[in-house]
């Protein structure tokens, strides 16, 4: 083991220590023991020193290693493991601009969206029901540990080098597997690339979750185009960042009832992102007159200002419990590359056999 | 499920209406509200949001349910 040791007491005093050292996201953690890395590393399956990438805005090198120590902090299994690391190697591709993301005085944060096979075998990650809320240990788990990576690996701290003038609870975790067999249209990854048995991963960079009201009557032939222009009035407003950078990509999570009405509305995926692409916009007259030191003039004031500047910029994904509510979660429009989402493959053929028995010993971090 | 068992506390007889999706749920909150038992039927999910015919189609399958949990006493 490369990383550096450190000893302590007992649990309770490490615990304190990490606290103290900021090397927790506030809630306790799980104490990173040799024993509990080494299980973690099997569930990955990877060599402890490959490099997955270099984590903003600190740039720290994410090796497995260190990611395994974070993943157990954060309370992962080890079967979650294949998850996390698909997750960092995401948000370390150039495209997904961590650095500055992460530095922004806007309140942004990674969403892990996981389809394929790993949502079973990596430890049944949550698809249905309160798939962003409390009560899944996969989903929490997994997002945590990104988030301690993006922290003790990237050094993200707030008021420091993570500038969020808020923050948002998010931040903590976000993470949940999509809902494909539920969902009308193919899984995201299929959409994204990849094969429907193969596992991946897709990392989007956004705001904290709207939830949108939707009540749609399944006797009104437009009740696909009224739903659509529902969620589209929740991307583009006066107050939301998108309508001012216009080149963010806009995460819609729609719940499966919702999305079965697009898709008997005679939609796919794509002419969804289309809609939205269209239908999100703002008259540039009620820019002017709410936001003026914003970046539009007064002349043409009918003009619409789109908040999705092309239907690739928006992710639609399909979770959820059966229900009248689904989820827009704005983004920023900043950064070299504007926050590309990104799709990383789950390597779930890794994993080495792990030995049974309990797991303790001495204190690492 | 917690309007038919403060129904039921008013002295008025009721029969609370669930879609299966919230079955478990509703027990819950039978079991929160002091009223485990309270009656219930159980209907097909989704019906919000499905169109006049179908929800018509649902409620003639649910009424004689409902009728007869009043009329087996069990409301």
């Amino acid at each position: 083991m490369k990383s550096r040791l450190h000893t302590s007491y007992d649990e309770a005093t490490a615990l304190e220590e990490l606290h103290q050292r900021g090397w927790t996201d506030g809630l306790p953690v799980v104490i990173p023991t040799v024993e509990r890395v080494e299980q973690m590393l099997l569930g990955g399956g990877l060599d402890p020193d490959i490099i997955l990438g270099h984590v903003g805005p600190g740039y720290g090198e994410a090796t497995v290693e260190k990611v395994a120590v974070n993943a157990v902090m954060a309370g992962c299994l080890p079967e979650h493991f294949p998850v996390v690391i698909a997750a960092v190697r995401a948000v370390c591709d150039d495209g997904f601009d961590l650095g500055v993301l992460q530095s922004t005085t806007h309140a942004l944060g990674p969403v892990v969206i996981v389809n394929g096979p790993a949502r079973e075998i990596c430890g049944n990650i949550a698809s249905g029901w309160g798939a962003l809320g409390p009560g899944h240990r996969a989903n929490a788990s997994i997002g945590r540990a990104l988030r301690l990576v993006l922290g003790n690996i990237g050094g993200a701290q707030p008021g420091i080098s993570d500038m969020a003038v808020l923050g948002q609870p998010g931040k903590f975790t976000a993470c949940f597997a999509e809902a494909e067999e539920t969902s009308p249209f193919p899984p995201l990854h299929v959409a994204r690339g990849f094969g429907p048995d193969q596992s991946a991963v897709t990392v989007v960079g956004v705001e904290a979750p709207h939830s949108v009201i939707a009540t749609p009557d399944g006797d009104d032939p437009d009740a696909a185009d009224r739903m659509l222009r529902t969620l589209a009035a929740s991307i583009a407003n006066a107050g939301a960042n998108s309508t001012y950078g216009g080149q963010g990509t806009t995460l819609v999570v729609l719940n499966p009832a919702h999305a079965r009405i697009l898709e008997k509305g005679g939609h796919t995926r794509e002419s969804v992102q289309q809609k939205l692409h269209e239908y999100a916009v703002t008259p540039k007259r009620v820019l002017n007159t709410w936001a003026p030191m914003r970046m539009h003039p007064a002349e043409n004031g009918d003009e619409l200002v789109r908040a999705i500047a092309s239907p690739e910029k928006v992710v639609v994904a399909v979770a959820g419990g059966e229900g009248i509510y689904s989820a827009v979660f704005n983004c920023w429009g900043g950064g070299e590359h504007a926050v590309v989402p990104v799709t990383t493959e789950i390597e779930i053929g890794q994993a080495c056999e792990l030995p049974v028995g309990p797991v303790g010993g001495a204190v690492h971090a | 499920m917690r309007d038919g068992v403060f129904a039921a506390r008013l002295g008025i007889p009721a029969v609370a209406i669930l879609t299966e999706e919230f079955v478990t749920q509703g027990d819950f909150v039978a079991r929160a509200v002091g009223m485990p038992a309270v009656p219930r039927v159980v209907i097909e999910h989704p019906v919000s949001g499905t169109g006049k015919e179908n929800l018509e189609r649902v409620a003639r399958l649910v009424a004689p349910k409902i009728i007869a949990a009043f009329a087996e006493g069990r409301a």
